[in-house]
């Protein structure tokens, strides 16, 4: 048994060097179906469970306990409404708030969003804060209501 | 001799589809390196665009707050009491030192006070650090 099965394998082997004989014997052994079909579903899964989205972050800094009430006096306030902006108490463009922020952009900010307002406008503000260079920002809530 | 017949079509089917077999490769290894596997949201959001470049941190928390006014903390909906215990609760237990911080991830039509109350609440709680996620604006 052992012999012949020896002797039948050497023609195999010397066929795996020759030209031809070797990729017909290795498919017939291994089909590449099974193989695409497992490539296809890693794929679809792949495309499925991915997600492109580039997150980016705004730090948001916090009042630590440190801060008293007497350090948000020298703080500007912009107020965001609907109908626009106001910097202390007066109507004013994103532009107009950019060049005046420029001037002092190391007071200390608080952005406080009306009732109504919604977070792409609010987050529209702390760009344009941060753009003119304001690094001290805070928001804060209306208390008004 | 017919054996050797049918060897010779499979061998010019297979060499027919390589080709095919190895964009599917390349489109396997672009999803596989170009985007990252995430945990789905228990609901979807249409997040803030902005200009900022800061970076986001997959480690910390995340809270996810909706247009109409649901809240989940890393993808398990719960009430907005809840999310602020879980969370206080969580950062509590983390060892000290390596305090992970926490995202806000909110819907861009979510209103801005509901956004800057939890905010207070979450710093009544105890937590310090706070970050904003956005998406870029093109």
């Amino acid at each position: 048994m052992n012999p012949q099965t020896y002797a039948l394998s050497p023609p195999g082997n010397k066929a795996l060097g020759a030209f031809g004989g070797c990729a017909t014997k290795r498919r017939q052994l291994i089909s590449l179906t099974p193989l695409i079909d497992v490539v296809f579903i890693l794929l679809v899964f792949f495309m499925l469970a991915s997600s492109f989205l580039d997150w980016r972050s705004i730090d948001l800094n916090t009042p630590g306990k440190g801060r008293s009430e007497a350090q948000l006096e020298g703080a500007v306030l912009v107020e965001v409404r609907n109908e626009g902006l106001r910097l202390s108490g007066e109507a004013i463009t994103h532009e107009t708030l950019i060049q005046r922020m420029r001037e002092n952009s190391d007071r200390r900010v608080l952005v406080k969003p009306a009732q109504g307002v919604v977070m792409q406008d609010t987050v529209a503000v702390l760009d344009s804060l941060a753009t003119a260079g304001v690094s001290d920002l805070s928001l804060i809530a209306d208390q008004a209501r | 001799m017919r054996f050797l017949r049918a060897n010779n079509r499979l061998n010019n089917h297979d060499a027919g589809i390589l080709p095919l077999i190895n964009v599917v490769f390349l489109l396997l290894i672009f999803f596989m390196l170009a985007g990252h596997l995430a945990a789905s949201d228990p609901f979807a959001i249409t997040p803030p665009k902005s200009q900022s470049e800061g970076r986001n941190s997959p480690q910390d928390l995340v809270i996810l707050v909706s247009a109409d006014g649901r809240f989940a903390l890393d993808g398990v909906e719960m009430s907005e009491e809840g999310v602020i215990k879980a969370a206080s609760e969580r950062l509590r237990k983390s060892p000290a030192g390596e305090t992970p911080g926490l995202r806000l991830k909110t819907d861009g039509n979510a209103p801005a006070a509901r956004i800057v109350r939890l905010m207070q609440r979450l710093r009544q709680a105890g937590i310090q650090k706070l970050k904003l996620l956005t998406i870029p604006a093109n």
